[in-house]
């Protein structure tokens, strides 16, 4: 199974809400305006803080973030996947080739990169990062992304050649995929060891900051590394992150003017900010959609009419507007609509309630009582409409969705539960409908949740989705060997799982920045949220 | 009182035992695990029974349990999942920013609460009796995250006069020893009052009446009948007797300053122990949770403790009946 890149709860909430002036998936032009300057500092609030400063023992998405900053990777993913899948910029690599097999991938790594203790990063570096990838005492959490990865080896101090089983798209990707750790300082640690280490001593960067202190759950400063071999980058001196346990702490500080920055701002909130002149509000898709998930074992919702009709019972322009104010689009299918591998004559489902009650009675469903609600040989037309406490988004639609089914006399009876509690019932397919998100990867691999699940074995697949036809899609495009012969596989998939409607797709959400103007030069994308952070700046003549 | 102390000290063992054992069942019987919170785009299923694993989260619940309990009797409480060090460690860290928090809210309750008292005890049933009953009445009834929302609004976005949250202001550490006194008092006020403005009020509530009661006793009346001054009356021989209840209210709040540092600490990012349980417990870290509890529920232990022996210093008879 590929990378599944599932995007958990509340996280998702915060970002599914608003935005401004969107954009598409395209790069962004940087906020402010003015010539950089070198010195300044940057204040980050954010919900998490670094756990580890091993990036192979992270198990969280804020500490992979701030840890990307000062270990390097070999190439920089870019965000221009609306036409063509995702190129790539140079990293620690300046540059790279493909044998003429198509199984080889040699690195060219910058001449001029070394770590902050002198000495330079090597292609050891890289074959040591990935044997820890694909360690099993480490278990890495994105090690299946080294799946067709035979062998890394170092072919010169800066020449490294991956050598793969076979040839496939995503092998740029996969190879990319986990940071550069430094060899001649943690080669010598057993990895039984690792876990008991305590690696905030042992931290040596070769990225744009270094670790300067850090006091957990209070306060973790980076400074400019003088040793990062890109010249005159970073221009801040140092980057300040102070975690906070809530979103309101945060809007607070940014209000008072305590940090310059927050990244995942609530739909709310986010008025507040557009209307604050010392800040900005920026947004952009963040590659997630919400959903209903329908447990296909159900068998009233083993009947595709019935999942079609309350599909289209469902009003999500509604959603749309009441619950992200409008920052949001429909969704239409299991590929997001910014991507290039998305289904472009498909639409979304259109809200048409009485298209929903016909197909319903054609299902048999009819309010044989008259007590206002379908039933079917003495079985009432209702359900639990699941979703996570901490999320009051998705409380709201799943509220919102209430309303809509009892128009076309279907019952949604929602239950809020705590996330583990979720996930566990979810698991356990113990759950009728769950309202849900996902953060889709760039890399797209709909088999963990469109093909049929093997029985008895973990999987992303909780509806319990299985089509034949699909099945066959799917293994037909994990063989392909270019994403030309990929793409109208994975378009008649799509337009297989529109028809089946395993899931309602809600709506595809956005994420809102709130950043103070006297940040400049920075560039806001689901790629990151500190993308470009060596290239931002501040108005030092303003700076405290 | 040696007596006193080494009887409630030997209870000690079996209620921490109880607390963390019951909190033990409490955590591990609710649905899912940490591997099911962790909140990562890389996180398949197979690598969250891999993860699982690594944590010994697939071993049965009482082997789980033992492991925990032989290893926490010998002082070993484990490492914390969710921050990747022993827990020790932790809870060393959050252990002084909560006692100065707490502290100070209890601070604040007795002295604030004593004030009110005795200015509400000086003319009972006159205007600032009234108003102090009717304000504290008011402040008693509200939850502490309430009063705290309130005073963020008020303090901080309002005047702007106090921090919002944090321990210290970026850069605390360039200041001068004074410099980060300050600063770091004035982080604490909100907090701090949070907490101990409706132990305050209570203790207000609960003193004026007992000062009252003693107004009305013989030994006042004597007093009086020496001539001697209103203020000495209430303040030496009224406010000694008068105490005695109160210092058993002031170890009974301790368990609701504890708990309510829980939801301070989270709205002030206040880095203590509170904090550190609320990460904990929505993260299903239980080696975390269950070391703060047992530290937790000895500090109330042992606080009460300390209650009963000033109880004793106090009022001898409390002595002479144990």
């Amino acid at each position: 199974m590929k990378r599944a890149h599932r995007h958990l709860g509340l996280t998702l909430g915060l970002a599914a809400g608003l935005a401004t002036a969107c954009s598409g998936p395209a790069p962004q032009a940087p906020v402010g305006d003015g010539a950089p300057a070198p010195g300044g500092t940057v204040v980050i609030g954010g919900l998490g803080d670094v756990m580890t400063w091993n990036p192979y023992l992270a198990e969280d998405q804020t500490t992979d973030e701030i840890l990307s900053l000062v270990y390097p990777s070999l190439a920089v993913e870019q965000v221009d996947y609306h036409d063509h899948p995702p190129s790539f910029a140079p990293g620690l690599a300046s540059r790279w080739e493909h044998s003429e097999d198509g199984l080889e991938l040699t690195f060219f790594l910058d001449p001029a990169a070394r770590w902050s203790d002198g000495a330079p990063v090597t292609a050891d570096d890289v074959a040591f990062s990935w044997r820890t990838q694909v360690a099993p005492e480490i278990a890495w959490l994105g090690s299946d992304a080294k799946g067709s990865i035979l062998e890394v080896a170092a072919i010169g101090p800066k020449t490294v050649r991956f050598r793969f089983d076979h040839a496939y798209p995503y092998q740029l990707m996969d190879a990319n995929e986990g940071l550069i750790i430094p060899a001649h300082a943690w080669g010598g640690i057993p990895y039984a060891a690792w876990r008991d280490l305590d690696w905030a001593g042992r931290v040596v960067s070769a990225g744009p900051f270094r670790k300067a202190s850090h006091r957990p759950q209070q306060e973790l400063v980076l400074e400019r590394n003088p040793d990062y071999w890109r010249a005159g980058r970073p221009y801040l001196d140092r980057v300040i992150w102070r975690p906070m346990p809530s979103q309101v702490g945060l809007l607070a500080q940014l209000l008072t003017g305590g940090i310059d920055l927050v990244n995942g701002l609530d739909p709310a909130d986010a008025r507040r900010v557009a209307a604050d002149p010392r800040l900005r509000l920026v947004s952009f898709p963040d590659r997630g959609y919400s959903q209903v998930r329908w447990n296909l074992r159900r068998p009233f919702l083993s009947d595709r009419r019935v999942r079609m009709a309350l599909a289209m019972a469902i009003d999500r322009q509604a959603i749309i507007d009441v619950v992200h104010l409008g920052h949001a689009r429909p969704a239409v299918g299991p590929v997001l609509s910014t991507m290039w591998a998305f289904n472009r004559a498909l639409q979304p489902v259109p809200h048409d309630p009485a298209a929903a009650r016909r197909l319903l009675a054609d299902a048999g469903w009819a309010d044989s009582d008259g007590d206002g609600s379908l039933d079917r040989d003495g079985d009432e037309l209702a359900f639990e409409l699941l979703t996570n406490s901490e999320n009051d988004l998705r409380q709201d639609i799943c509220l919102l969705i209430e309303a809509n089914l009892a128009r076309v006399g279907a019952v949604a009876r929602p239950r809020f539960v705590e996330w583990g509690t979720l996930l566990a019932l979810e698991s356990a397919g113990d759950f009728d409908a769950i309202v849900s998100g996902w953060i889709e990867p760039t890399l797209i691999d709909l088999e963990p949740l469109w093909h049929t699940a093997p029985p008895g074995e973990p999987t992303l697949n909780s509806v319990g989705y299985s089509n034949p036809e699909v099945d066959r899609l799917l293994e037909a495009a994990a063989e392909a060997a270019t994403f030309e012969q990929q793409k109208p596989l994975f378009d008649r998939v799509q337009e297989l799982i529109v028809f089946d409607q395993p899931y309602a797709f809600l709506a595809e959400t956005e994420r809102l920045v709130g950043v103070s103007s006297r940040v400049r030069g920075a560039v806001f994308n689901d790629a990151s949220p500190y993308f470009n952070l060596e290239e931002w700046h501040v108005n030092v003549a303003r700076q405290d | 009182m040696a007596r006193i102390a080494i009887r409630r000290l030997a209870t000690l063992v079996p209620l921490v035992w109880l607390v963390v054992t019951l909190t033990f069942l409490v955590v591990k019987l609710a649905p899912g695990s940490y591997a099911d919170t962790l909140d990562h785009p890389r996180l398949t299923p197979e690598a969250r029974e891999a993860l699982r694993a690594s944590y010994g989260l697939d071993r049965p619940l009482g082997e789980q349990y033992l492991r925990w309990l032989s290893a926490a009797a010998t002082g070993d409480l484990g490492g914390s999942y969710l921050y990747k060090e022993p827990v020790s460690r932790v809870i060393g860290r959050a252990l002084p920013p909560t006692v100065l928090l707490a502290g100070t809210a209890l601070l604040l309750d007795l002295v604030l609460g004593l004030l009110l008292a005795m200015t509400a005890a000086r003319r009972p049933y006159g205007w600032v009796d009234r108003l102090t009953g009717v304000l504290g009445l008011g402040i008693y009834g509200m939850p502490s995250f309430w009063i705290a929302g309130l005073l963020v609004l008020v303090f901080a976005l309002g005047l702007g006069w106090l921090p919002v949250s944090h321990m210290h202001s970026v850069d605390a550490g360039q200041l001068s020893a004074q410099g980060r006194l300050l600063d770091l008092l004035r982080h604490l006020v909100l907090p701090a009052a949070s907490l101990g403005l409706v132990g305050a009020a209570a203790t207000a509530r609960l003193l004026r009446s007992t000062l009252l009661e003693a107004r009305a006793s013989r030994f006042v009346l004597a007093a009086r009948a020496r001539g001697l001054s209103r203020s000495r009356i209430l303040w030496v021989h009224s406010l000694r007797p008068a105490l005695l209840p109160a210092i058993t209210a002031l170890g009974l709040s301790l368990p609701m300053v504890v708990s309510g540092s829980v939801v301070i600490e989270s709205v002030f990012s206040w880095p203590g122990m509170g904090m550190a349980l609320w990460r904990a417990a929505e993260a299903r870290d239980v080696p975390l949770v269950m070391g703060l509890t047992l530290v937790g529920a000895a500090a109330v232990i042992v606080g009460n403790l300390v209650a009963d022996l000033l109880y004793a210093v106090a009022d001898p008879r409390a002595r002479e009946e144990r």
